[in-house]
């Protein structure tokens, strides 16, 4: 029997990112599920079964910075990773002082992202 | 002296001598008739001294007529002088002398001693005396004493005749003279008479007044002929009674009863009334009548004169008529007047003056009046006109009147003295004129004046006033107190001028000088450089008006805008670096945006074409899902184009809308709102906009764009000039090729010319604070209009900036 392959939940509002990044999480080996808003994925069962957050910065409502504390708020330790379309390195610093494992730059590459999320969560099985 | 023992011979001759000598003395009387008694005894003295050789003769005449004595005197040659003689005689010859000879003395004179005999003329001596002297002691012998005695007697006889002679001669004169006075004096009498008759006939028929006679029971007995002539009237009408026509029918009746009782009374009156002219008028006449009594005081006859008054009538009624009117303006002219006598007693209060007052002229007259004066005014008024009485000056003053209301009012006192010929015054006239109205405007403008001085202390503004014709300058206080001017010292444009800041003395001059010419209103901002050094920002307004007698003048403010302009100059470099900072931050955040546009396309494209790989080299591969991500990585490429095209649309917004449009026009638009930017920047613009720019074909408002991109470029490279004017030159003309043309040229910093082909590229600038992005757009715009914008720098400092159009864009685009 195989190890259930860990979750990975991608919270973005460009929808090409909602529609790109979880197939290519599969090939990684992992399970993904995708949200438009950190507010759809607060309400769901993924906030207790994922091991990894793949979150974008700038969205209309609740942004990824808020998301970030109020998970910390619940409790809740789940590794973050933050992707972002503009290039501010000040807003990347700030995400890292407040415990995200990463912060990329869109576009970013497929083995920058995987190496990412294996020094955050470790191989998958 | 006898001589017994003389010859007989000698004796003879003697004795014959003295008889010849004794006939020429008796023939002497002869000789003096008809003489004056001084001749007589001169003819005497001259006699006695010859025929008895002596040595002088005196004789003294006691004046008949009561005057003092006269003396003759005869003198030998022996002697030398008369005057010694005389002075021994006086003292031996005095009424004492002897009644006759042979009485004698010796006298001594300094020659010689003689011997004198002396003797009375007459028997009382009343006549006089005679005194003979000689040198011979023995003087005077017997022969001599005979002849001196006969001389004697014969002279006392003639004199006696010559003083009877002057008598009557003086007695004759004297009636001769009286006879002949009264003979004149009765000529003259009667001439004189003659003459007063005539004049009395003369008087009466031509002093200016007719002259009468009334018996005594008053019918008339004689008229002058100028009353006959008067009246028209003979004297056989006016006879009796007739004279009564001629009176007026109204004055009949009071002259009737004036001359009954004065023929009752006997006493002299008189009466007026008025007399009919031959012409019909009537005229009036002052009739006086004297009685004239007989030796027992009975009245025979009534004197009297008719004198013409009617010009004196007239005068008086005139007078009187004058006086009404006077009285009549004084009581109805609406000032108060009054007048005192010398002491400055009131005699005379006008009706104006006791209505206001309410007095009346029993409690005003004397100094009744100045229970009227305000208690607060009354002491000083007093004090002013006790002055004014002891030093005869003009008496002006003011105070406050009490009106019969209870209200006061205030007056101006004024008095004026009269004198008389010696200068004395004899009254004070006076006049009370109401100036409440004039004290409160008075008052009121004094308040105007300290609000007005407040409010400009308050708002730092100043005010002043410019004559252009005379350069007459008044200025508020405010506005010395800006211009740290003194009072004192007149005000000229060039005192104006010292304070003005050197760098705007020639904006100040003309703008002045403008004014002056063409009457353009002034509003400008310029520096004044205190001798402090410190410098002030003034903003002056101001217009043209026409004043009094159609002069020219300048009125208008003139504020210290030093704080507003420090705080504007503070606001202004906030805002820009504000507007910088807004400019780099919407840079900064159009870059932003631009990589987000374009990497979220991109993140997509990478991620699919990632994935796509990953699944093509899966064992076995999934082609299925190969194929869906290379139509997402299609699908986000052209997402990534149309994010590129959005982009570049960025850069020229706006639609292209040409218009026909005049280049020069345009560029002065752009001048007159950028102005006020170039004033507060100190940079004067010079324009040469030519006559031959044609019409262009192009969008004019972002064409403006350009030029107001060049203007403020020119205007910042300009901004660290000290040393020289922030001079800018703007020309428009017409190329050979038809092309327009405009240029801007700057005194700046100037430009490298390696770099004179970058400026124009995108994000580059040679300014600190500058984003670069103007001139690109400028660049973009213009070649949109298929025209050509370049830069090169000048001969001088600063560079030219310039672009060329064609005249019609559109046919090109």
């Amino acid at each position: 029997m195989t190890r259930p392959r860990p979750l990975l939940s991608v919270v973005d509002d460009d929808e090409s990112v909602r529609e790109s990044l979880p197939d290519l999480l599969h090939e990684f080996g992992y399970t993904a599920r995708a949200f438009s808003s950190p507010e759809e994925f607060l309400a769901s069962d993924a906030l207790n079964q994922s091991k990894c957050l793949i979150l974008d910065i700038a969205m209309p409502g609740m942004s990824g910075l808020d998301l970030q504390r109020e998970l910390k708020r619940q409790g809740k330790k789940i590794s973050i990773i933050f992707i972002t379309a503009s290039r501010n390195e000040a807003v990347r610093l700030k995400v890292l002082g407040e415990g995200a494992a990463e912060c990329l730059y869109k576009p970013f590459s497929d083995t920058a992202l995987l190496t990412a999320i294996q020094s955050a969560i470790g191989k998958p099985a | 002296m006898e001589t017994p023992r003389e010859a007989p011979l000698e004796e003879v001759a003697r004795l014959r001598l003295c008889l010849n000598n004794l006939v020429s003395v008796v023939a002497l009387p002869a000789l003096w008739t008809d003489k004056a008694p001084q001749q007589i005894a001169s003819m005497l003295c001259d006699a006695l001294l010859g025929m008895l050789n002596l040595a002088f003769v005196l004789v003294r005449l006691n004046a008949s007529d009561g005057g003092g004595p006269v003396e003759i005197m005869r003198v030998s040659e022996v002697l030398k002088t008369e005057s010694e003689i005389r002075s021994v005689l006086a003292r031996s010859l005095d009424d004492s002398a002897p009644l006759q000879w042979p009485a004698r003395a010796r006298v001594s004179t300094r020659d010689a001693d003689l011997y004198v005999a002396t003797a009375r003329l007459d028997v009382n001596g009343e006549m006089g005396i005679i005194a003979a002297g000689s040198e011979r002691a023995d003087f005077p012998d017997m022969t001599e004493r005979l002849l001196l005695d006969v001389a004697t007697n014969q002279a006392a006889v003639g004199l006696q005749q010559a003083y009877v002679l002057v008598e009557q001669r003086g007695m004759a004169r004297t009636l001769e003279d009286h006879i002949a006075q009264g003979t004149r004096e009765l000529a003259a009498t009667n001439e004189e008479l003659k003459k007063s008759e005539r004049n009395l006939k003369l008087i009466i028929d031509t002093i200016p007044a007719f002259v009468w006679c009334m018996l005594p029971d008053g019918s008339n007995e004689f008229i002058s002929k100028g009353w006959h002539e008067h009246t028209g009237v003979s004297p056989q009408e006016s006879g009796g009674w007739g004279w009564m026509s001629v009176i007026h029918p109204d004055d009949l009746p009071g002259l009737m009863k004036t001359w009954r009782d004065l023929l009752r009374s006997g006493e002299p009156d008189e009466t007026e009334a008025r007399i009919r002219r031959h012409d019909g008028i009537y005229r009036w006449f002052l009739i006086r009548a004297e009685p004239f009594r007989d030796e027992s005081g009975n009245i025979t006859r009534w004197y009297g004169t008719s004198t013409d008054i009617e010009d004196r009538k007239r005068a008086e009624e005139a007078l009187e008529s004058r006086s009404q009117d006077l009285k009549l303006i004084i009581d109805t002219i609406p000032t108060l007047s009054w007048s005192t006598d010398a002491t400055g007693s009131v005699e005379f209060l006008s009706r104006p003056w006791l209505d206001f007052t309410g007095l009346s002229a029993e409690e005003a007259l004397g100094f009744g009046w100045s229970v009227a004066i305000h208690p607060d005014d009354g002491p000083g008024l007093l004090q002013y006109w006790q002055a004014a009485l002891n030093s005869g000056d003009r008496f002006d003053v003011e105070a406050r009147i009490r009106r019969f209301d209870g209200v006061y009012r205030w007056f101006l006192f004024r008095a004026n003295p009269l004198r008389d010929e010696t200068g004395t015054i004899i009254k004070w006239y006076g006049t009370n004129i109401d100036i409440e109205d004039r004290k409160r405007a008075e008052e009121e403008l004094r308040r105007n004046d300290a609000f007005l001085a407040k409010a400009q202390r308050l708002s730092a503004t100043g005010s002043f006033s410019w004559s252009v014709d005379t350069n007459e300058i008044i200025f508020s206080e405010e506005a010395y107190w800006i211009f740290g001017l003194d009072r004192a010292t007149p005000l000229t444009l060039e005192r104006i001028a010292s304070r003005v800041h050197p760098d705007d003395l020639q904006l100040f001059a003309a703008r002045t000088e403008a004014a002056r010419s063409t009457g353009e209103g002034l509003d400008y901002e310029f520096r004044l450089q205190m001798p402090d050094g410190s410098v002030k920002y003034l903003h002056t307004t101001s217009n043209e008006t026409r004043g009094v007698n159609g002069r020219r003048e300048y009125i208008g403010a003139i504020q210290d805008v030093t704080q507003r302009w420090l705080a504007q100059e503070a606001l202004n470099r906030a805002r820009s670096d504000l507007a910088h900072v807004t400019r780099v931050t919407s840079l900064n955040a159009l870059t932003a945006s631009i990589a987000h546009e374009v990497n979220q396309p991109l993140s997509g494209i990478i991620t699919n074409a990632g994935t796509c790989l990953r699944m093509l080299d899966a064992d076995p591969p999934n082609i299925l899902g190969a194929r869906e991500t290379a139509r997402r990585t299609i699908r986000d490429g052209n997402r990534a184009s149309e994010v590129v095209a959005r982009l570049r649309a960025l850069f020229s917004r706006g639609e292209f809308t040409p218009e026909r449009m005049d280049l020069n026009e345009a560029t002065r638009e752009v001048i007159a709102l950028s102005l006020n930017d170039l004033q507060r920047n100190r940079v004067s613009v010079q324009t040469d906009l030519g006559d031959d720019v044609p019409l262009i074909n192009g969008d004019r408002i972002q064409l403006q764009q350009v030029i107001l991109n060049l203007l403020r470029n020119a205007a910042d490279a300009m901004s660290d000039v000290q040393d020289r004017p922030r001079r800018m030159l703007l020309r428009t003309g017409c190329e050979e090729n038809g092309n327009v043309r405009l240029t801007v040229q700057d005194a700046g910093v100037g430009l490298d010319r390696s770099n004179v082909e970058k400026i124009f590229d995108s994000f580059y600038t040679t300014k600190s604070r500058g984003m670069g992005i103007g001139l690109s757009v400028s660049r973009s715009i213009i070649e949109r209009h298929h025209g050509r914008i370049w830069a090169e720098p000048n001969n001088g400092p600063g560079t030219t900036f310039c672009f060329s159009i064609p005249r019609d864009a559109e046919a090109h685009s």
